[in-house]
């Protein structure tokens, strides 16, 4: 669009040129503070208007309100479920106007390091600390990583979407295969329960966004790395290979016949329909499948959720933030300190929310109610080692690049050898613009 | 103000307003490096952009995939769907039942049908692969070499109704006489269709294949709903490419650039279509 | 008249047959995905992963669902927009239409100019919509998907519309002008009745490209008032698809307009054949 006018941010940030940052593992956040001392206050008023994405975790949300609002009276938080793929669109506008039309936002991890570098997200660091009883360490390290950028937080977790290894408990004994904790152990065992009626292991290898974040978590169990120490992409390695390699041979041999486009979907329903004995998911999809009268129909119960072999996974989010050119951030500030406290996460978490602090994990109140405490200590084992896909600028188009290459290899369009250079060449290209 | 001028006013008010506007602005736009998340390091850069596009593989491959998708979904349009007109054409019992039952399915949006299809063509989940299973075929509808003619059969399905459509109606509207005098003279049904019938269609044929070419040079649902682009890029067509550089990657400055590319290549075909067709009917 | 269809019949017999199966086939064709659609939207998640499942006992979750969480409304509000897109395309389209076509006016360049206008992808013209709308402040209301939707019809329209004025006979407006009235007046009383049917034919048209737009209406409809196709993408959710859900939205946006079609088509065919669209 051409320059429009004379359109001034509330705060302006300056664009940085080219950044890379180191990649993103366990830092405790040298802003946070377990110690401030603010109570906000209850007479704190205002509209917050929020786009949320038309999930269960925003029915949850939605639930909580009514307790929201009994501590903060004069606080209105409007909720507006949108698909996806129109939360980007239109939040995007919304931080560019002069009046915006969100107050609050909620920001998928990939988006987070474009939207702060452009000035559109207010610095969370100062309220963070000032907040009383917030404990912001209690959150997962690689979720409060995803947060910040260029040192400086501007999300805060709202909940994760790490992934995790989905497997059926009585196929698998019925085998008599231990839980693999290797990635070669995951390939055997795939092959052993392969069968022609029911797949060893439903994949998702559709092309861009899909294929790298399943076979991320693949490269994590190959002991390899997305980012290298110097911040930059390297999938050139031996281990990369090794992990496409063997993805690629599991493709062949034990996932769904003719699934080169599958994504999310058809991994659940072929799982949830006994065409597949094993998938790599999102962690929280483990209640939902041992649900009685859930999509498993009868397989409810006969599931577990273990981590990757080698213990690292994929990692994904959704934070809270305020525009930076919001006229209500402390009710904005009031609203998410509150859903995200320990009590607020708790009652979310409770209630079939998927978890971002690692306090309520070991609480017995919520592991009681919610998908059992088993499954909990296997989150906390997910989110205390795991890392998102891409840190930095540009994250959307260098996922996508990568996952273009996947994705052509998986195919047999290319070669590993080629796919991963051709990856780490334009991942790097992309993210230095 | 004459009369004609006039009448031309509320067209080109409404015209300019409607799309001359965002022609104009994102004309505007491609001349410049806008980055949706960059807003403060835009610059005027000419034609660089331009230039980029023009070098970039991945636009070409596009353009490549979008033309292979347009012919074969043309040609499997207009010849299934002339078929299917003479039929109805032909039909002397539930015409009205029929011919709105075979339209429907352009009143399905486009990714519904999209979807509807991902479904039915899963391996897994979907009810097409099962009945091939049970005669022993196992086609894989989304993988290399094959995904972008299931999309071609996609689009078949949803829109040679539109074909049968115009062309019922140009076969209705042609003058009996030429028909008569053809039987008359006992041509069989193979002459008649071929000398006497295509060329008098030969206008709406045009405006058919003209109309339905450059919607399907649009096609954006299909791809979005099942493929995302893939097997690699084999069916990242123009449509897609453009969404995802301008609105995912927020590189709106280059996708302006490949939108106005595109026009150009378009435009300059349509001319020479015009004018070989001027020619011909100067000739006859 | 008799002796011929006996005549016509005894020479195109096995053509008949071969005709007939080819609208049995493209019937099945068109049906059977309407099929798996309708079953669909009875079925329960789990029955919806098993693809040859016909005999079940049809629940109604879906369809309660799909009714309590707005898809009549925004199926209301897919026909107000596609109305008023029609309805401005077609007002103007016809007036400028008549210009071009009877006096030329702007030659070839305005012909193609129109037509071209179809090339330029959506993704491209909706940002400057978007920035539009904000600065209009009409980014709370359905407005910019009007504007869009109106870029995106009245092309085809008014070239629809110019075809159909360059074969209607000039002879009967011009007799009209000989008899006093004036050229405007002319256009209204004469030409446009002698087009009705044309006209009828590219609304119907543009209404339907208004209907099944996605893209416009995504990104430039406020989330609390979605069009229908908008509503039918939002069950394709980040966590998976709400198939049986989708296929109640689909029914219940294809099935109105079927029925409509069914009393239309007529006139559609009619119109289309009676303009003889040619330029």
């Amino acid at each position: 669009m051409r320059k429009i006018g004379a359109r001034k941010l509330v705060t302006a940030m300056i664009a940085v040129g080219i950044l890379v940052l180191a990649s993103a593992c366990s830092s405790s956040s040298p802003n946070a503070s377990t110690a401030g001392n603010t109570e906000i206050s209850a007479d704190t008023a205002g509209t917050v208007r929020v786009l949320m994405e038309g999930v269960p975790d925003t029915d949850i949300v939605k639930g909580l309100l009514a307790e929201f609002n009994a501590k903060y009276p004069k606080i209105d938080v409007q909720i507006e479920p949108i698909a996806y793929d129109q939360i980007r669109d239109k939040i995007v506008a919304s931080f560019q106007a002069t009046d915006p039309t969100y107050d609050m936002a909620i920001i998928d991890n990939p988006w987070m390091g474009d939207f702060a570098k452009a000035g559109f997200l207010k610095p969370l660091d100062d309220l963070i600390a000032s907040t009383a009883n917030y404990d912001y360490n209690d959150f997962s390290a690689p979720l409060r990583a995803i947060g910040e950028v260029d040192g400086k937080t501007y999300g805060v977790p709202f909940y994760n979407y790490g992934l995790g290894l989905i497997y059926r408990t009585d196929l698998l004994s019925a085998a008599g295969i231990a839980e693999p904790t290797t990635l070669d152990a995951l390939a055997a065992a795939a092959k052993s329960l392969n069968s022609a009626a029911r797949a060893g292991i439903a994949m998702q290898p559709q092309r861009g966004y899909k294929a790298f974040e399943e076979w991320g978590n693949y490269l994590f169990a190959a002991g390899g790395s997305i980012y290298g120490s110097d911040g930059l992409v390297h999938l050139n390695t031996p281990e990369a290979k090794k992990a496409l390699n063997t993805y690629i041979a599991m493709y062949k041999s034990s996932a769904p016949k003719n699934s080169l486009n599958w994504a999310f979907d058809e991994a659940l329903r072929s799982v949830s329909s006994d065409k597949s004995a094993m998938m790599v998911s999102y962690n929280w999809m483990l209640p939902t499948l041992n649900k009685k009268d859930g999509p498993a129909g009868a397989l409810a119960g006969k599931f577990k959720l273990a981590t990757m072999p080698g213990g690292k996974q994929v990692l994904g989010s959704w934070d809270w933030a305020i525009p930076a050119n919001s006229k209500v951030s402390d009710a904005a500030w009031a609203f998410i300190s509150w859903i995200t406290s320990k009590e607020g996460e708790a009652a979310r978490v409770s209630a079939g929310g998927a978890p971002a602090r690692t306090g309520v994990l070991t609480d017995p109140a919520v592991s009681n109610t919610g998908g059992g405490a088993e499954y909990y200590a296997t989150v906390g084992k997910i989110l205390s080692n795991a890392e998102p896909l891409c840190k930095g600028a540009n994250c959307d188009e260098m996922i996508n690049a990568v996952g273009t290459e996947l994705n052509a290899a998986i195919a047999g369009l290319k070669s590993v050898d080629s796919a991963l250079a051709a990856a780490e060449e334009q991942a790097n290209k992309i993210q230095s613009e | 103000m004459s009369f004609r001028a006039r009448m031309m006013i509320p067209l080109l008010v409404v015209f300019v307003a409607a799309i001359g506007y965002p022609l104009i602005s994102s004309f505007v736009l491609s001349l410049t490096n806008y980055r949706i998340t960059r807003r403060d390091e835009t610059k005027f850069v000419a034609f660089a952009q331009y230039q980029d596009v023009l070098q970039d593989h991945a636009y070409w491959s596009a353009l490549a995939v979008t033309g292979t998708f347009i012919v074969f979904a043309v040609v499997l349009e207009l010849s299934i769907g002339l078929m299917i007109a003479l039929a109805l054409q032909n039909q002397r019992r539930f015409r009205d039942f029929s011919r709105s039952f075979l339209l429907s399915p352009m009143f399905v949006t486009p990714i519904a049908v999209g979807l509807m299809f991902r479904f039915l063509l899963n391996q897994q989940l979907g009810a097409i692969p099962a009945i091939l299973e049970k005669v022993g075929i196992t086609y894989d509808f989304f993988g290399p070499g094959r995904a972008i003619y299931s999309m071609v059969v996609i689009d078949v399905w949803q829109w040679t109704p539109f074909m049968v459509l115009l062309l019922l109606a140009g076969l209705e509207s042609l003058s009996k006489q030429p028909f008569e005098a053809a039987k008359v003279d006992g041509a069989s049904p193979f002459y008649t269709f071929r000398r006497v019938t295509v060329p008098m269609l030969a206008p709406i044929l045009t405006v058919a294949v003209l109309i339905r070419s450059l919607d399907a040079s649009k096609v954006f649902e299909y791809v979005y709903a099942i493929t995302r682009g893939g097997p690699g890029t084999e069916t990242q067509t123009i449509q897609y490419f453009t969404y995802q550089t301008g609105i995912q990657f927020f590189r709106l400055g280059k996708a302006s650039a490949m939108s106005y590319l595109l026009l150009i290549m378009v435009i300059s075909l349509v001319i020479l279509l015009f004018k070989r067709i001027e020619k011909a009917r100067l000739v006859s | 008249m008799t002796r011929s269809k006996i005549t016509i019949r005894k020479h195109f017999e096995p053509w008949h047959l071969a005709g007939n199966t080819l609208l049995v086939g493209a019937f099945i064709a068109v049906a059977a995905p309407f099929l798996w659609v309708f079953l669909g939207s009875f079925k329960t998640g789990t029955q919806l992963n098993n693809p040859t499942l016909i005999l079940f006992s049809p629940n109604l979750a879906n369809w309660t669902h799909v009714l309590e969480t707005g898809i009549l409304q925004a199926a209301f509000r897919s026909v107000i927009v596609g109305l008023i897109t029609v309805s401005i395309a077609i007002i103007v389209g016809s007036m400028g239409a008549y210009s071009i076509s009877r006096y030329k006016t702007g030659g070839s360049t305005a012909r193609f100019g129109i037509l071209t206008a179809q090339v330029l992808p959506p993704a491209i013209l909706v940002f400057p919509f978007l920035d539009l709308a904000y600065r209009m402040r009409v980014n709370g209301t359905l407005v910019s998907v009007v504007a869009a939707h109106i870029s995106l019809v009245l092309p085809v329209v008014t070239w629809f519309l110019i075809g159909f004025f360059d074969a209607a006979p000039k002879e009967v407006e011009e007799q009209a002008l000989v008899d006093g009235l004036d050229r405007f007046a002319a256009f209204r009383k004469v030409v446009l009745p002698q087009v009705a049917p044309g006209i009828g034919a590219s609304a119907i048209f543009g209404f339907v490209i208004s209907w099944n737009d996605l893209f416009y209406a995504l990104i430039l409809s406020p989330g609390n008032s979605a069009t229908l196709p908008v509503r039918i993408a939002g069950f394709n959710t980040f966590r998976g698809v709400e198939l049986g859900a989708m296929c109640a939205a689909i029914l219940v946006s294809v099935i109105p307009v079927l029925i409509a079609s069914f009393f239309i088509q007529r006139r559609l065919v009619q119109g289309i054949s009676g303009g003889a669209v040619k330029f």
